[in-house]
């Protein structure tokens, strides 16, 4: 075949070799170059984020960035993370808070989530749900998605006791208190 | 008639151990772990990479593929000559006598721009690629049919002379696909003698599942002569019978996978297109092959049912209706995937909302050159809903009605005669949470606040609506009916008391696998911990129709309760051998101090084994293995009742209608997985918000997608569209279904059939303008205020 090109590209610290061709995009490296399936492929056009990874240690839409402009540069995907507390965090919020459904787009909105919170370690909830509305997902509604980050932020910084003490008439407690989900064991 | 709190507080009987409590998602640490595997990361050695070639014309001939030179290049090529000349419906959940068939797959003809008309595999997809591009076609191009309306004039083009119904060819004229008509009683006569008739069209969008998980197959000839299938689908089980029968192959030598599924909601009921081109190409190279759909690709597979919907009912001063006349149009695209049985839901849909009394109802679904429409999370559901309830809402205003007075005293409820799908699918309501509902929904939304229109000024103008609505459980009946409905499952119980599940039941994300496991956990008193459900595939599994209907749980669930109790049964018998006591003096029970199932005789804890001990004991006594293995249909069709109430925001400057707040009640008996039902809920007002307010596919006068396959031009709901902050409420009834497993009825369509009707009631009551059709885009706000003012 003409027109490959050798690049090693450093995938969850391992660097890995494969000829691409000039068009090839870092997602289709990363899944059939180098076996990282986790990295998922909702629409390879820009618009969904299911294939979000970590790119120089910002978070990126994988599909976006061309394989050969990867040459040399670290990426971590949902994988790479093992002993990482932040990211270990995060899922295993997503995992109380039944932030999943499908599971499709979790990986690329556990990085996105990851990469922002790194960034911001005290954010409000509306930046909370700016920070992932790239990240597309049509089973959740969101909600659950945006406690769980919220919930591993208020953590981290010991906000955890404002969160629950904040007075609403329209929020959470209602749901407990007056649904059948405190009697049923739930919460 | 026992609520879901006494049997709380009752002898002990459902004193729920599992079932209702929030536990993690079996899951959960797979998917957060990135380990989860869909059939597109499926990979085996020597695995060929398939594209297809897709109809670059809406309506066309194929005259001639010419494969030499993709051929040449080392491509395994497939054409239209490649494939059995067989025509199939590719949804097996009706009946085969009920059943249209119109399909091959690959066409003589091309009826809709994407079209699979050709493909090819070849050892990369690079390779492929060039090789598709090598094809050379020639087409011979016809007129397209693109609007409904125009399709049924003589002077159309005809997309099909001939189909099958049954085994009975029959003539298709004027692009009708079929028609059915249902009357009840005399509705014109009805109608005429009324204090009020109200009469108005509703019409609903095409819209696209946009599941995340674009359709996807892998298939591997294997050295006995079967085919081993990895696919995106909600039914093994039926892809395995097509496959067979499509290619001949004798159905134990078929072999489908179940796999996780990245979303669904009802785009792949069906076997989706790709399949059988997938294991054509698998069969023609003696290979395994891989082929992926684009996410444009899949917006040219699948859609939801566009329906038109004019409704004329009658009403008397005292509130009560006297009889509705409804004609429904569908446009279906090119080929009925399930239009007849969908026309039967829809008119079950609008007779079980509210007592007619007399219905004259009349549907007819148009072919078109466009993506062939299929079921959409409510199968019809959320359109029959959107024009009753703002229907219902419009009698309200214009007789000096109470909305929630006129839903209390006209609505179906326990008792009446409820249709899950179709006329031939009927049972009794048993269980109702629809009057707590409204009830507790208008407290919640702060209903009595919510004002007149007419007050309202200023650029900001905020509404609160309300629609109520449900869904059928399952299409299980007393009888036979149109469509297939039973599941299956196997119970076994390991060596050391721990359970193994199989089931074919799919699980689309919504949790159907922790309930399955839930359920026999419940029934045989074990930790959940201690059920697994076993990797499995059609070879190892009795058959289950189908992920839809909102039958998993119920049916599937049924199937898997109904195994628990033959096991349970079993388990007794067994151990009256160890423990010396008659079966039937003995219980299994929890015990949550060995946090496990033990057994004892009734009354005497202290003389009990664990369901390891027994289990054990019978493997060193030659007693055997305790398994059993079912084959179950649920006799009834229980609806879900779900009522929603939303606040709104309109921007009359910009046109755009924000989502404010959002109650979402909803009565399903028994909530098994509790956090998964929220999440149905919440999620369905991402979808159905969407689907008020800003999703269509719309189509160019060349029939091709507006959207040339982006999801920013056919935009869904982001997180910046949801209710802001914790302005979500979801709030459970207090219900319990005598014929569901452990009182459990279907969720997933109830959730989410009346968020649109309830938001487009929300946007009346800020600004005063009812739209009937959907969605409500800034444009078509802007352009009502206009027209409002001048």
């Amino acid at each position: 075949m003409k027109n490959l090109e050798m690049v090693t590209i450093i995938v969850n610290d391992r660097p890995v070799t494969a000829p691409v061709e000039a068009h090839e995009s870092l997602l289709d490296f990363l899944r059939n170059k180098a076996g990282a399936v986790e990295v998922k492929c909702g629409c390879n056009q820009g618009d969904c984020g299911t294939c979000t990874v970590l790119f120089q240690g910002k978070a990126a839409k994988s599909c976006l960035i061309l394989a050969l402009q990867a040459q040399g540069k670290e990426v971590r995907t949902i994988k790479g993370f093992s002993g990482d507390s932040l990211m270990e965090q995060l899922q295993e919020s997503f995992v109380r808070n039944g932030a999943i459904q499908c599971g499709f787009c979790t990986p690329g909105m556990l990085i996105s989530s990851y990469a922002f919170l790194q960034a911001t370690p005290q954010p409000a909830r509306e930046e909370i749900r700016n920070a992932i509305s790239g990240n597309l997902c049509r089973c959740t509604g969101y909600k659950k998605i945006i406690d769980a980050v919220e919930e591993v932020a208020l953590k981290r910084t010991g906000k955890q006791q404002d969160k629950q003490t904040t007075p609403s008439s329209f929020s959470e407690g209602q749901e407990e208190a007056k649904g059948n989900y405190l009697l049923l064991g739930g919460g | 008639m026992a609520t879901y709190s006494d049997c709380l507080k009752g002898e002990g009987t459902f004193m729920f151990n599992v079932v209702s409590k929030k536990t993690p998602r079996l899951d959960a640490e797979a998917k957060v772990k990135g380990l989860e595997k869909f059939a597109s990361d499926i990979a085996l050695p020597g695995m060929l990479y398939a594209v297809v070639l897709r109809s670059p014309y809406p309506h066309a001939e194929i005259l001639r593929i010419d494969t030499s030179e993709a051929e040449a290049m080392g491509a395994v090529c497939l054409t239209p000559d490649d494939v059995p000349d067989v025509l199939y419906n590719e949804r097996g959940v009706s009946i085969p006598a009920k059943t249209y068939r119109d399909r091959r797959v690959l066409p003589r003809k091309a009826r809709h721009y994407g079209e699979a008309i050709a493909a090819v595999a070849a050892e990369s997809e690079e390779l492929a690629w060039k090789a598709l591009k090598a094809l050379k076609v020639e087409y011979k191009v016809l007129p397209p049919v693109l609007d409904p309306i125009k399709a049924i004039e003589p002077e159309s083009a005809q997309l099909y002379e001939r189909v099958f119904f049954g085994e009975e060819e029959i003539a298709i004229k004027n692009n009708i696909a079929c028609e059915r008509e249902i009357t009840v009683g005399d509705a014109d006569k009805a109608i005429a003698s009324s204090d009020f008739v109200v009469e108005e069209e509703y019409e609903l969008p095409r819209v696209y599942h946009f599941q995340l998980e674009t359709k996807s197959a892998v298939c591997n000839p294997e050295p006995d002569g079967s085919l081993t299938i990895w696919c995106t689908t909600q039914s093994i089980h039926n892809v395995r019978i097509l496959i067979g029968s499509i290619f001949g192959i004798p159905l134990s030598k078929v072999n489908v996978k179940k796999i996780p599924v990245g979303g669904s909601f009802g785009s792949s009921i069906q076997m989706n297109s790709i399949i059988p081109i997938c294991a054509a190409l698998a069969l023609k190279a003696h290979r395994p092959v891989k082929l992926v759909s684009s996410r444009e690709e899949d917006m040219y597979d699948h859609c939801k049912y566009p329906s038109r919907i004019r409704l004329r009912v009658g009403v008397n001063k005292d509130m009560s209706i006297q009889g509705v006349e409804a004609e429904v149009l569908v446009d279906i695209g090119a080929h009925q995937i399930q239009a007849y049985p969908l026309l039967g839901s829809m008119a079950g849909w609008l007779v079980s909302l509210y007592k007619w009394k007399n219905i004259k109802y009349r549907s007819r679904a148009i072919y078109t050159n466009k993506v062939p429409a299929c079921a959409m999370q409510g199968y019809g559901n959320p359109q029959m809903n959107f024009a009753v309830e703002s229907h219902v809402d419009l009698i309200c205003e214009k007789c000096g009605f109470d909305p929630i007075e006129f839903r209390l005293k006209n609505h179906v409820g326990i008792g009446d005669e409820f249709w899950g799908q179709g006329p031939t699918v009927r049972s009794i309501i048993k269980s109702c949470g629809l009057e707590e509902s409204l009830k507790t929904g208008s407290e919640l939304i702060n209903w009595k606040e919510r004002g007149h229109p007419i007050n309202k000024t200023g650029r900001y103008r905020r509404g609160i609506g309300l629609a109520r609505g449900f869904h059928t459980s399952s299409a299980g009946a007393p009888g036979p009916a149109e469509v297939i409905d039973y599941s299956g499952a196997t119970v076994k119980v390991n060596e050391d008391g721990s359970v193994d599940v199989l089931t074919a039941v799919m699980d689309l994300g919504g949790g159907t696998w922790d309930a399955i496991a839930k359920i026999v956990a419940e029934v045989l008193g074990l930790p959940l911990e201690k059920v697994s459900l076993s990797p499995v595939d059609t070879r190892t599994t009795v058959y289950d129709v189908c992920t839809h209907a909102s039958r998993g749980v119920f049916a599937g669930g049924g199937a898997a309760y109904k195994a628990a109790q033959e096991v349970k049964r079993k388990i007794l018998e067994v151990s009256s051998v160890f423990l010396q006591e008659h079966p039937e003096n003995l219980e299994l029970v929890f015990d949550p101090k060995r946090n496990d199932a033990v057994i004892r005789p009734k009354g005497v804890p202290f003389k009990s084994m664990t369901l390891g001990e027994v289990a054990r004991n019978a493997m060193v006594t030659g007693l055997g293995s305790i398994a059993a293995t079912v084959s179950f249909r649920q006799k009834t069709c229980p609806p879900s009742f779900v009522t929603n109430f939303v606040e709104v925001e309109v921007d009359t400057f910009t046109g755009i209608v924000k989502l404010l707040r959002a109650v979402c009640i909803a009565d399903c008996g028994t909530p098994i997985n509790p956090d998964g039902v929220k999440g149905q809920l919440i999620g369905s007002l991402a979808r159905y918000g969407g689907y008020a307010l800003c999703e269509e596919t719309e189509y160019s006068e060349q029939g091709r997608l507006k959207c040339e396959g982006f999801i920013t031009d056919n935009k869904i709901f982001t997180t910046e569209e949801m209710p802001f902050l914790n302005n979500i409420v979801v709030h459970f009834t207090n219900t319990y279904e005598p014929t569901g497993p452990l009182g459990a009825k279907g969720i997933g369509e109830a959730a989410g059939n009346s968020v649109a009707s309830a938001i487009a009631n929300a946007v009346y009551n800020a600004i005063g303008i009812r739209f009937t059709r959907l969605p409500i885009t800034p444009e078509k706000v802007l352009e009502a205020l206009r027209g409002k003012e001048a």
